[in-house]
């Protein structure tokens, strides 16, 4: 038989996931919010010779809007020591030639886990002007604790 | 509308039963309680970042 009092309780869990459901549902499809895809996949051996990777850099894709084309292996960034405008809005489009290696700046939603055969996209807008740190927070190997860079924000 | 008599009627009815469920309602409250702070704290930081 049901109690009242765990009525009570049962209505309350439910309320609470399904709220939290709606507002997750709203951020990812109606806000596009949703958490960094990796649904785009590529060779990981010939990665220097499939376009966009074939040139690595930034590039101004629109009014204050660009485009970092990053290769990441054991233990760096490519290209490294990135520098945009604040108020730039900068879409990151990432993969690995080796092992799994993460894209991460502290302080900022930048996430993102960067697999071999996968592309990964992820975009940030800088609105604050200064150094940002960039590490790998997926353990690659021996140096993984050196695979860092910056970048700067003016 | 139910009477004044009939509530506390069925007040008593349930009384023992509601007496030994009450501690585990209060527990159960306030792991929910936990459970909201921290999601809206984590929600909070995100779209602080965003």
């Amino acid at each position: 038989m049901q109690h009242r009092l765990e009525e009570m309780w049962m209505i309350v869990s439910v309320g609470i996931l399904v709220v939290f459901m709606i507002i997750i549902g709203y951020q990812t499809f109606a806000m596009g919010m949703g958490p960094p895809s990796h649904s785009e996949t590529i060779d990981p051996q010939k990665v220097e010779e499939t376009a966009p990777f074939d040139e690595p850099g930034v590039f101004e894709t629109g009014e204050n809007k660009y485009e970092v084309v990053m290769i990441l292996q054991s233990f760096g960034f490519t290209p490294s020591n990135i520098e945009v405008p604040v108020g730039a809005e900068v879409e990151f489009v990432m993969t690995s030639k080796d092992v799994t290696h993460g894209f991460q700046v502290p302080g900022t939603n930048i996430n993102a886990m960067v697999m071999p055969g996968h592309i990964q996209k992820i975009s940030h807008t800088f609105d604050e002007p200064g150094n940002y740190l960039v590490i790998c927070n997926e353990y690659c190997g021996i140096g993984h604790q050196a695979m860092s860079t910056t970048i700067t924000v003016k | 509308m139910k009477t004044t008599e009939a509530i506390k009627s069925e007040k008593q009815l349930n009384n023992d039963d509601e007496k030994s469920l009450r501690g585990t309602l209060v527990s159960v409250g306030f792991v929910a309680a936990v459970i909201v702070v921290m999601w809206v704290a984590v929600f909070w930081i995100y779209m602080e970042r965003v």
